[in-house]
């Protein structure tokens, strides 16, 4: 059964006088323990896929199912609720927050759970990424890949169903990216998530376990 | 457990603090605003304390002081023996100076000449105080002079002046009279040097008891004038004294509004600097709306923020405005530990307390934008 689930999904933006469809009737799902690649070029609405996707933004038609629920009406406030329980976002470049060591930027999206410590799965993801010796180091003191894995860690520790990762090796040489990427592949089977890729680089590809191509709002 | 631990609990203020933290100049710079802010409002609140303060010492006992003046519906041309003896039988516990005055020209030995106010009176050490010689209990044969006119005319204690064809030996010189109107050229003599004039010119009273001086001239007004008749005008100084606290209230309003302008500018700079940090953050209170963070949370962390540089910009400001105080009161009145009394000690609270809300309210509007961006569109920086 998949955990995300977008049908006949229409975003229109307005864009001065031009009224622009991002997205043209587009239907995705994802499932548990599954990689998808979505590959397009710049334009061709892959971002704001992945913001449907990530519960950022709502369509302006279509239905967006979350663990078989609607939840395409959801305030801003409940959609909040879900992207904190449900989904880990990895960015393209880190986004850490650079006043914070790398245990605390990874405990960030669980900061304000009260009366839960995640200190200890911080550590253990941390462990696991391979970065047990820089637990206490801050972002400027960590190289590139470091900083990626700090935010796979970051995207995991509220157990969610579903990693989004927008271009996770957009800022890394071909071979830090492969090893971010064996990385992604080994979480994605020990938490059993699914995870949603957004791309031009081919080198995803090898790693996916399916492939959706984007071009012009439309899924080919 | 402290309430500073309890504070670090809160993720809000924690990340708040770390955040201040990110940019050492920018906040010591915002910080520096509410602390001059702080400081204008508390040293010119105490300041203008500290002046009444010494204005009020400086008008000295005339709050316990009553005169009596013959009024327009006199039956004589002053004030009798019966109605002294009945101010007397008023003001038992009081000390009645009657004083009988006339004008008169004292000549020097080389020829100068000086119009004095001559002042018959019985017991002048109530009235006056002498820089040289005993302040006599009774004045009975000798004179007293001004320092001034004694100064000017060249006397000296035990020199003789005239009066009315009649010689007094000089027994003290007059340092300055009590209160208002000092330093005049004055002759005081016994009353017997102005027997000619029956009726004395004014009564003073010296309220040696708990009684206000309004309260005895309600007492006197009763007792000698009645309906509209004004046998005897009575005046006391405590309109005097409290025109003057009105005039140190409105001058200390005036004060802290020139102190609240630069606490308002600092407020300004805070919002500046607020406004361009969750700029600058954008993309980052992007990422913490994208893994869930509330928008009520970001709201509270932004607003902790501005309350921080307020508390301490108080805290400092505050530290800093108990020291101009204690210069001030050092100063002004000698006293420096005058400043922790309540009446000085309030501005610097107050200097707190509107440091405190105006980087509040200056954080509100940054804290509310931060938390109700898009987080699609704080994303993207």
């Amino acid at each position: 059964m998949s955990v995300i689930e977008l049908t006949e999904i229409i975003k229109r933006y307005q864009n001065g006088e031009e009224l622009i469809a991002a997205l043209k009737g587009v239907d995705f799902q994802a499932n548990r323990g599954e990689m998808v690649t979505i590959i397009g070029p710049s334009g061709s609405g892959k971002s704001t896929m992945l913001n449907m996707i990530g519960l950022l933004d709502t369509p302006t038609e279509g239905t967006v199912r979350l663990d078989s629920r609607d939840v395409t009406d959801f305030s801003e406030d409940e959609l909040t609720e879900e992207r904190r329980t449900a989904i880990g976002f990895v960015f393209q470049d880190f986004h850490l927050l650079p006043m914070l060591t790398a245990t605390e930027n990874v405990e960030l999206p669980s900061m304000w759970d009260t009366g839960v410590d995640r200190r200890d799965r911080a550590v253990d993801l941390l462990q696991r990424v391979g970065l047990g010796d820089r637990l206490d180091h801050t972002p400027d003191q960590l190289s590139g890949g470091q900083r990626q894995r700090v935010a796979i860690a970051r995207a995991l520790i509220n157990e969610p169903e579903i990693l989004l990762a927008d271009e996770p090796t957009g800022n890394l040489d071909q071979d830090t990216g492969a090893t971010i990427l064996d990385e992604l592949t080994r979480l994605k089977e020990d938490e059993d998530i699914a995870i949603v890729s957004v791309t031009h680089d081919e080198q995803l590809v090898e790693y996916a376990d399916r492939v959706v191509r984007l071009v012009d709002g439309e899924i080919q | 457990m402290s309430i500073a631990d309890l504070l670090w609990r809160v993720p809000s203020v924690q990340m708040a603090w770390r955040n201040l933290g990110r940019n050492h100049v920018r906040t010591a710079l915002a910080t520096l605003g509410i602390v001059i802010g702080v400081v204008a409002i508390a040293s010119l609140g105490i300041a203008g304390v500290a002046l009444q303060q010494q204005a009020t010492s400086d008008l000295g006992g005339l709050s316990a002081e009553v005169t009596v003046t013959p009024g327009e519906d006199a039956e004589e041309e002053g004030i009798t023996d019966d109605q002294v003896g009945d101010i007397r039988s008023l003001a038992p516990a009081s000390t009645v100076v009657p004083q009988k005055s006339n004008l008169t020209t004292l000549t020097a030995r080389n020829g100068d000449e000086r119009r004095v106010r001559v002042t018959g009176v019985t017991n002048a050490n109530a009235l006056y105080n002498l820089t040289t010689g005993p302040a006599p209990e009774r004045l009975q044969a000798g004179a007293l002079v001004s320092n001034a006119t004694a100064r000017t005319l060249g006397l000296e204690p035990g020199d003789p002046v005239e009066y009315d064809g009649r010689l007094y030996r000089i027994e003290g010189l007059i340092a300055s009279t009590e209160g208002l109107g000092g330093g005049r050229n004055e002759l005081v003599l016994p009353p017997s040097a102005l027997s000619t004039q029956e009726y004395y010119d004014s009564v003073t009273i010296f309220i040696a008891d708990d009684r206000t001086a309004r309260g005895l001239t309600n007492d006197l007004e009763t007792r000698f004038n009645e309906g509209d008749e004004e046998v005897v005008s009575v005046r006391n100084f405590a309109d005097v004294e409290e025109q003057v606290g009105s005039f140190f209230r409105t001058l200390n309003l005036a004060l802290l509004g020139i102190g609240s302008i630069s606490l308002v500018v600092a407020s300004v700079a805070i919002l500046n600097v607020m406004l361009m940090s969750t700029i600058e953050r954008r993309g980052e209170i992007g990422v913490l709306r994208a893994v869930g963070i509330r928008r009520g949370e970001i709201l509270r962390m932004i607003l902790a923020e501005a309350l921080f540089l307020g508390v301490v910009g108080g805290v400092v400001g505050a530290a800093v405005s108990v020291g101009v105080g204690l210069l001030l009161f050092y100063f002004l009145t000698d006293n420096a530990l005058l400043v922790l009394e309540w009446r000085s000690f309030q501005y610097v609270f107050y200097g707190f307390g509107f440091a405190v809300f105006a980087s509040g309210i200056s954080g509100l509007y940054p804290a509310w934008k931060a938390a109700t961006d898009r987080p699609v569109e704080a994303l993207r920086g």
